[in-house]
């Protein structure tokens, strides 16, 4: 792997916000893969890399990272309008774990050696990243987690199972939640190990979901050595790091683009079974579009948090309930007025933006990953409403 | 923050303090519950003390004798004033503020601005709209608090314009029904024989003014849900049943969180239309934006008020127990200046969608 040498030299944040979004979008509708706009499905690492090596190329890659660490440094405020940007032009996401977990997690709390050995290789695009978090029996209640590392000299031995684990079979290193002491409190006996995939006992097994395809997959450990130079930060404080850097993930999952994707294609669907100007039909879209328009406002209040630069608390949770909840609403009324079509394997006449039955079943998960929405409910109700646990 | 959203931040927290002096935060609803069925169903002292605040005139411009400020302001002041329950027709009263900013004798506005005199208009001619017709001396109907008003303004059609006429309240011929929160709605059969004419054309601006009726209305119902959701909450974590404070029962639990998204999908929509008024959104884009704010207002203060009785049980369906103060007056405030059917419609025939 040749290292890349961004040719992005200047500082963006400079540039004032409209011309630094002009720049972007430019940019990206000059380069972007036509054909993979708006895919249908989580893409591999074989057919996202393309993409992440321009963004490598270009020095976007990791637009949140401090530019001494091989980021863009850009400020929160032009960190939104890229990814605005990015979801505006609907572009795939990439394998993506290294950028937004790993390198955080490294810049916050790892060893200069660390930061040293681990961040070049992401912007490289040699190291790809998975996420080992959830287990069969600690889903909903992380906090659970069983797969133990015991030390044994300077090597952490690994032993247990890791599921849900995304794009797990595309990845090369793991970035891995373990228990480190079983005598504490649950919370309190985590670590943060990084793991090389190719160290002997590993195997990856990808789970066939309700899309047929083949996104998450079980990873197990079976007597896996990791060196204990790999353990980052402070052993048994794994779970606060984690905790902090889940915040990105809720207001990403509350993003307004996947419900504002599916209602676009609820309109062209509409059309084609001729219910566009029934009278019922347009009750409905009329409800969901200010649904939409509303979540869109409601988004703003925490976007502009961020851009104040502020950390957002756990009312981020409304934001994942109602975006996941609406995506599916939006679905539900596709099955509806779909007829037959409603039951096909396949996009109608071959039209990829006439997939009712596919993003039906896409908007399964959304409830689910991410801290299922019965979760961030009991987060609402004891962190923000204050009832008792 | 900029200089200036810091100074606006202020500006809206010395409003919200003002209120107060009115609708305590915290405070109790024994002067809500006095007035209640009473002639005239509100407190002509504590209209005069919201003049004297500078409220009827809040959003008329200063060199017009009001306070000259912005929809961001009149949206926090309805949600205090509006979630403390008073019944003062405080919105009807900006309402013609803003109309009487137009006269050219100002002597009237002066006297309604300083909360002396109540002036209220009567511009709607059927349920469930946001027009003016302006139809000569047809029936007026829905004038909020018509039995405490000195003046009726008339909007009344001439040709391509809408004249504002003024006419005393004394010896007209009104009849009041009374509403679910204590008040009550009044039919004027105006009188234009009596009538005097205060200014030529009012067509656009009572436009204008409607919409910021409908989204001031909306803070108002915001207000309503912030204090009956407060309580309900307050319920929640001291009430036992079977041993346990049913705040600690999931389902109950769930449903405060909903209720809780609402609540902010609701304050979210109602403030960016304010800001979007206070930025000079014009034509379109701005009826589309107090429509979407008052959509969601009537939808979501309604399903928050009536879940708030139901999380209580039996004891919100007392009269004695205040919640469901909160919902009588949601009853007569989600219609108002628009359904959520009627803000739902016309949001869809004015805003474009984003064609991705």
């Amino acid at each position: 792997m040749v290292a890349i040498t961004p040719n992005e030299p200047q500082d963006l944040n400079l540039l004032d916000d409209e011309t630094f979004r002009t720049h972007v979008r430019r940019w990206i509708e000059a380069n972007y893969p036509p054909d993979l706009r708006n895919p249908p499905k989580r893409l591999h690492w074989e057919e996202n890399k393309p993409w992440y090596f321009m963004l490598a190329e270009k020095g976007w890659l990791c637009p949140g990272w401090p530019r001494q660490f091989g980021g863009l440094g850009l400020s929160p405020a032009k960190q939104i309008i890229f990814t605005e940007e990015i979801e505006r032009h609907g572009c795939a996401r990439t394998n993506d774990h290294g950028i937004v977990m790993v390198g955080p997690l490294l810049i916050n709390h790892g060893t200069a050696e660390q930061q040293e050995y681990f961040l070049p290789k992401i912007l490289s695009g040699e190291h790809i990243w998975c996420q080992g978090y959830s287990e069969p029996n600690a889903g909903s209640d992380l906090a659970a987690l069983r797969t133990e590392a015991v030390l044994d000299g300077d090597h952490y031995v690994v032993n247990g199972q890791k599921i849900w684990t995304t794009l797990a079979s595309d990845a090369n290193w793991c970035f891995l939640l373990v228990r480190t002491d079983k005598a504490a409190k649950k919370q309190e006996g985590i670590s943060f190990l990084l793991v090389d995939m190719a160290t002997p006992g590993i195997t990856v097994k990808p789970i066939i979901n309700l899309e047929y395809h083949d996104e998450f997959c079980e990873v197990f450990f079976d007597n896996v050595r990791v060196p204990a130079k790999n353990l980052v930060g402070t052993p048994n404080r794994g779970w606060d790091m984690a905790k902090a850097l889940l915040s990105f993930e809720r207001i990403y999952l509350g993003s307004p683009r996947l419900s504002a994707y599916a209602f676009a294609r609820l309109r062209q669907l509409a059309e084609r079974m001729g219910v566009w100007e029934d009278a019922a039909f347009q009750e409905t879209y009329g409800r969901l579009r200010l649904d939409l328009e509303d979540l869109k406002s409601l988004y703003g209040v925490f976007v502009e948090k961020l851009r104040r630069g502020e950390t957002l608390g756990p009312d981020v949770s409304m934001l994942k309930i109602f975006q996941t909840e609406l995506f599916q609403r939006i679905t539900d009324t596709m099955l509806e007025i779909a007829g037959e079509n409603a039951g096909l394997l396949e996009p109608m006449e071959g039209n990829r933006n006439l997939n009712p039955t596919g993003l039906y079943i896409q908007a399964r998960p959304a409830t689910i990953y991410g801290g299922s929405n019965e979760i961030q409910r009991n987060i609402l109700s004891k962190n923000v409403l204050g009832l008792p646990g | 923050m900029s200089q200036a959203a810091d100074d606006r931040t202020e500006s809206i927290r010395m409003i919200r303090d003002s209120a107060g002096a009115v609708a305590p935060r915290g405070g109790d609803t024994k002067r809500v519950r006095a007035l209640r069925f009473q002639a005239p169903g509100f407190d002509r002292a504590v209209f005069h003390e919201m003049g004297e605040l500078g409220w009827i005139g809040l959003a008329v411009p200063e060199e017009a004798g009001g306070s000259g400020l912005g929809m961001a302001e009149a949206v926090a002041l309805a949600e205090e004033i509006g979630g403390g329950l008073a019944p003062e027709p405080l919105i009807p009263a900006m309402l013609s503020a803003r109309l009487l900013a137009a006269a050219e004798d100002t002597a009237l506005a002066q006297t309604l601005l300083a909360g002396q005199r109540v002036v209220l208009t009567a511009w709607q001619e059927r349920p469930d709209t946001l027009e003016a017709h302006g139809t000569d001396d047809a029936p007026r109907v829905f004038v909020p608090m018509a039995g405490g008003a000195d003046t009726f303004l008339l909007p009344v059609r001439e040709a391509d314009r809408i004249a504002l006429l003024a006419l005393p309240a004394a010896g007209a011929d009104v009849t009041l029904e009374k509403t679910m929160d204590g008040g009550h709605v009044g039919t004027l059969r105006p009188s234009l024989a009596v009538a005097e004419r205060v200014a030529d054309d009012v067509g656009a601006l009572l436009d204008l003014a409607l919409d910021e009726a409908a989204l001031t209305t909306s803070g108002a119902m915001l207000g309503l849900m912030e204090r009956a959701f407060d309580l309900t909450l307050g319920y929640l974590r001291t009430r036992q049943q079977f041993g346990r404070i049913i705040g600690t029962f999931q389902s109950l639990q769930h449903r405060a969180a909903d209720l809780k998204i609402h609540l902010a999908l609701t304050r979210a929509a109602v403030e960016a239309a304010a800001a979007a008024l206070d930025a000079g959104a014009t034509g379109a884009a701005r009826r589309a934006a107090v429509s979407k704010a008052k959509h969601r207002a009537a939808e979501s203060g309604m399903l928050v008020l009536r879940q708030c009785i139901q999380l209580h049980g039996g004891i919100g369906y007392t009269d004695e127990y205040d919640v469901g103060l909160y919902l009588r007056r949601g009853m007569v405030i989600a219609n108002q200046y628009g359904s959520a059917t009627l803000h739902r419609r016309r949001f869809m025939a004015l805003a474009p969608e984003d064609v991705e």
